[in-house]
């Protein structure tokens, strides 16, 4: 299907916070209560709507193991947008939150949206970070905020929908060179009914976008 | 007799068989675009075990602008832990080209006479010209070695004499009559391995016609078959096992002496694997040129000159080499000399024909060289070189701990990595990140990850691959690894030699309850009577060779409630030509080689055939199985 823009996005924020559960959540509309640790880096993509136009996000979901830093590092080239994500049963997911910061804003585009995420929302008895903390620390550093659930999806579709609109009155304001794609952003293939980019005239893709046989 | 075994079976698996050409299979899913491109044979993928199967991944996971590093989804695809990661190249083509495979399958004896035989197969392939002939290889490539390794499957499958007392794990062949050479189970294997390469390298020819043009590839393969490691290769991949000396007892150290880190000093690579570049192979290449002067049209020369010679240079005298000398001397440089020669640059910049940097693999059947369009197919081969290592001969001490030390850790990788990485960083690399990781899961898909992630290095400002500890250019080429616990597999081997062992003696005891019951209802003189016309009929089928007669005394510790033991002809059977042809004779393969249990219950040959096509239907729904996982 054509996209006017191809957003990248990155998630990032320490082991076990939910990064993967929000992925799935977004791209997959479903929760999985026990996940593997990603070793990697995953990926996920869906299409959503801004203004009438078509917009696909292409979303990098990143290790957050501490061994896995380095590696994880060299992902912010080239991303529109980062769900930066702690977990507000868990104070020291809250305290880290400086460190990825920095890493961030050291690695990434300075034009990068970052979004702070409280993640497992729906779990408030165990909160251990209130709402007002994050908002303040989001307000302090200049970040849009939100509490999500990945089990509940709530707030899931509105994380992610938010940073695109940033990223799309950016690009709108001129402060993105969208014709440069280290920035993470990517104009689309208008004119081709079909995703043209894969060789072979691309199975998969082929057959996702027809609807039927 | 054997080759007639071989097409039954063969017969058995010929539904699932990959795409083979045959006529029927070019018209759908592809179309001709304007009758002008052909179809590929494989849509472009990576390996199934990475689990990219959308588009989208697909496309993610090929940003050359970030080169992320891909491992498997689930880790637990790949047996015994083993770690896989790749990443894709800077730029230089729009896809990685690096392909990788593996494959655990069954060697069984569709008679069931002889226990099965497992093995487990890795292969990478390193794709040039296009991804198709890499895309083939690892679609296609187990497939071949698994018919090649059928073919001599009654060689190959473990027999009780393999472990009788005097213990021959390695019997070789006799035929004494037919064959003058002995022919060991290792060369049979390393020739099994040598055939497929051949056959893979056919078969992209085969299909050069009918789909789009494959390119070519390197082929590095490791096989994991009877306690023993085989890794074939051709072209410039590499394997090299990585080992490690247990740690000596501490001395007392002396404080002004800075030892070096115990680690790095204890670890040391094998390479398992010679590269073939032209320059490598000089020797062959300038052989074929020699041999075969019409392949470089007059446009090349088979010399190689201590410099460059120029136009104004002639008549002078030049330092020059010729053919397969080692050594230099002088020549007079005629105008013949200023041709380009077919062999030039050095190292990882030498060049055959002046545009190719491998000189063994799969496929170039069309490729041309560059400004001549000479064909260069005909100096390439796909022979691998195979090299092998015994694992039962490993000698490792269970309290020292070092079993991935003493067994080594197989890394098998592109030219990606060893470009910038030397054998002894790499296997340095190996053992600091499994130390790191001592007991995690996944901590061979680490060093994999590791690997790569040193070789890529990191981007700078103005966009080019530094290696992080040095300023040196990283590799933009595709970089793929994949990281083999060879201790997990011989322990695996173990554990399967053990259960087989277990099985060898439940049959005995049944034939011997059996032979019991039979003397109880006085049937021991029909019995005997049936054995000897057993014996006779095959006699008429195939020569005979009594090799012995003997009290046969199996696996001493397992064996102990019947100290009796019993009087087996052991019988040898031999092809002959003529019989051969004959279908019936593959029945009684197996029952040339009978054992006490087989002997003791003659079956009929109605029911024997029977079993043979249970036997192969259940080899079929395994390879389905298989093909499906994989």
């Amino acid at each position: 299907m054509s996209y006017a823009y191809l957003f990248k996005y990155i998630i990032i924020g320490d082991t076990g916070v939910g990064k993967s559960c929000l992925l799935l959540q977004f791209t997959d509309k479903r929760f999985q209560p026990v996940h593997d640790l990603t070793i990697g880096v995953e990926f996920g993509a869906r299409m959503i709507t801004i203004d009438g136009k078509q917009i696909k996000l292409q979303i990098w979901d990143t290790a957050g193991q501490e061994a896995f830093r380095s590696i994880t590092r060299s992902y912010y080239r080239g991303a529109a947008g980062a769900l930066l994500v702690y977990d507000i049963t868990r104070r020291e997911t809250f305290n880290h939150l400086t460190t990825w910061l920095e890493d961030a804003r050291q690695h990434s585009n300075s034009n990068m949206v970052i979004m702070l995420i409280g993640n497992k929302s729906d779990l408030d008895s165990r909160r251990e970070v209130k709402k007002e903390e994050g908002e303040a620390f989001a307000r302090e550093h200049g970040l849009v905020f939100m509490e999500t659930s990945a089990r509940t999806a709530a707030n899931v579709e509105e994380a992610f929908i938010n940073t695109a609109k940033e990223i799309y009155e950016k690009i709108q304001e001129g402060v993105f060179d969208i014709n440069n794609e280290a920035n993470g952003i990517k104009i689309g293939q208008q004119h081709s009914p079909t995703n043209p980019s894969l060789p072979g005239s691309g199975g998969a893709a082929g057959a996702a976008n027809s609807g039927c046989c | 007799m054997f080759s007639n075994f071989k097409e039954r079976f063969m017969t058995a698996l010929a539904p699932d068989l990959p795409p083979l050409p045959s006529n029927d299979r070019s018209d759908h899913h592809h179309r001709r675009f304007g009758g002008q491109q052909m179809p590929d044979k494989f849509p472009y993928a990576r390996p199934p075990f990475l689990q990219l199967l959308t588009a989208d991944e697909l496309r993610a996971s090929a940003d050359h602008n970030v080169r992320p590093i891909i491992v498997p989804r689930d880790i637990n695809l790949l047996p015994w832990g083993t770690g896989y990661a790749e990443c894709v190249n800077s730029g230089k083509s729009e896809w990685n080209e690096d392909q990788s495979a593996f494959c655990r399958q069954v060697l069984s004896d569709p008679e069931h006479k002889h226990p099965d035989l497992p093995y487990t197969y890795f292969g990478i392939f390193d794709g040039h010209a296009g991804y198709g002939a890499a895309l083939a290889a690892s679609h296609q490539f187990h497939h071949i070695l698994h018919e090649t390794l059928v073919d001599c499957i009654e060689l190959l499958l473990p027999r009780d004499t393999d472990t009788g007392e005097n213990g021959r794990l390695n019997p070789t062949f006799p035929h004494p009559i037919y064959f003058q050479r002995r022919v060991s189970k290792d060369e049979l294997i390393i020739g099994a391995l040598e055939s497929a390469f051949f056959s893979m390298d056919s078969l992209i020819a085969q299909d050069s016609n009918r789909y789009r043009d494959a390119g070519g590839c390197t082929a590095c393969v490791s096989l994991f078959i009877d306690g023993k490691m085989y890794v074939a290769n051709a072209g410039d991949s590499r394997a090299v096992l990585c080992q490690r000396r247990a740690n000596q007892p501490t001395e007392p150290k002396d404080s002004s002496v800075i030892e070096p880190d115990p680690l790095e000093a204890s670890c040391y690579p094998v390479p398992f694997s010679a590269d073939h570049t032209p320059e490598t192979e000089r020797e062959r290449l300038l052989n074929v040129a020699r041999l075969k002067p019409h392949l470089m049209a007059n446009h090349y020369v088979a010399m190689e000159y201590a410099k460059r010679p120029h136009i104004k240079d002639m008549g002078q005298r030049i330092l020059c080499r010729q053919g397969t000398m080692k050594g230099w001397t002088y020549k007079t440089l005629t105008r013949d000399d200023l041709r380009m020669p077919v062999v030039n640059g050095e190292g990882k910049r030498s060049r055959l024909l002046g545009t190719l940097g491998v000189s063994r693999g799969f496929g170039d059947h069309e490729l041309l060289a560059i400004n001549t369009g000479i064909q260069i197919k005909p100096f390439l081969t796909p022979h691998p070189d195979v090299r092998q290592r015994d694992l039962t001969q490993v000698v490792s001490i269970p309290d020292e701990h070092n079993q991935d030390g003493d067994y080594g850790v197989l890394v098998m990788a592109t030219d990606g990595l060893w470009d910038v990485s030397e054998n002894e960083a790499v296997s340095r690399t190996v053992f600091q990140t499994l130390s790191k990781y001592p007991t995690e899961k996944h901590r061979y898909t680490m060093v994999a990850q590791e690997l790569v992630a040193r070789a890529r290095g990191k981007i700078n400002d103005s966009g080019h691959w530094r290696l992080a500890d040095s300023k040196a250019a990283a590799t933009v080429d595709d970089i793929s690894v994949i990281v083999i616990p060879v201790y997990q597999y011989y322990k695996e081997h173990i554990e399967w030699t053990q259960n087989y062992t277990r099985d060898l003696e439940k049959r005995r005891r049944r034939a011997q309850a059996n032979m019991a019951q039979e003397a109880q209802e006085g049937n021991l003189l029909n019995g005997v009577i049936a054995e000897e016309a057993h014996v006779e009929e095959e006699e008429e089928d195939g020569e005979v060779v009594v090799l012995e007669a003997k009290a046969q005394i199996q696996s001493e510790p397992l064996q102990l409630p019947h100290a009796e033991a019993e009087e087996v002809l052991v019988v040898e059977i031999t092809t002959s030509p003529e019989q051969s042809e004959s279908r019936e004779s593959a029945a009684s393969t197996g029952t040339a080689t009978a054992t006490a249990d087989e002997e003791a219950s003659v079956t009929a040959p109605a029911s024997q055939r029977d079993s043979a096509t249970v036997a192969q239907q259940q080899q079929q729904r395994s390879r389905k199985g298989n093909k499906g996982k994989h």
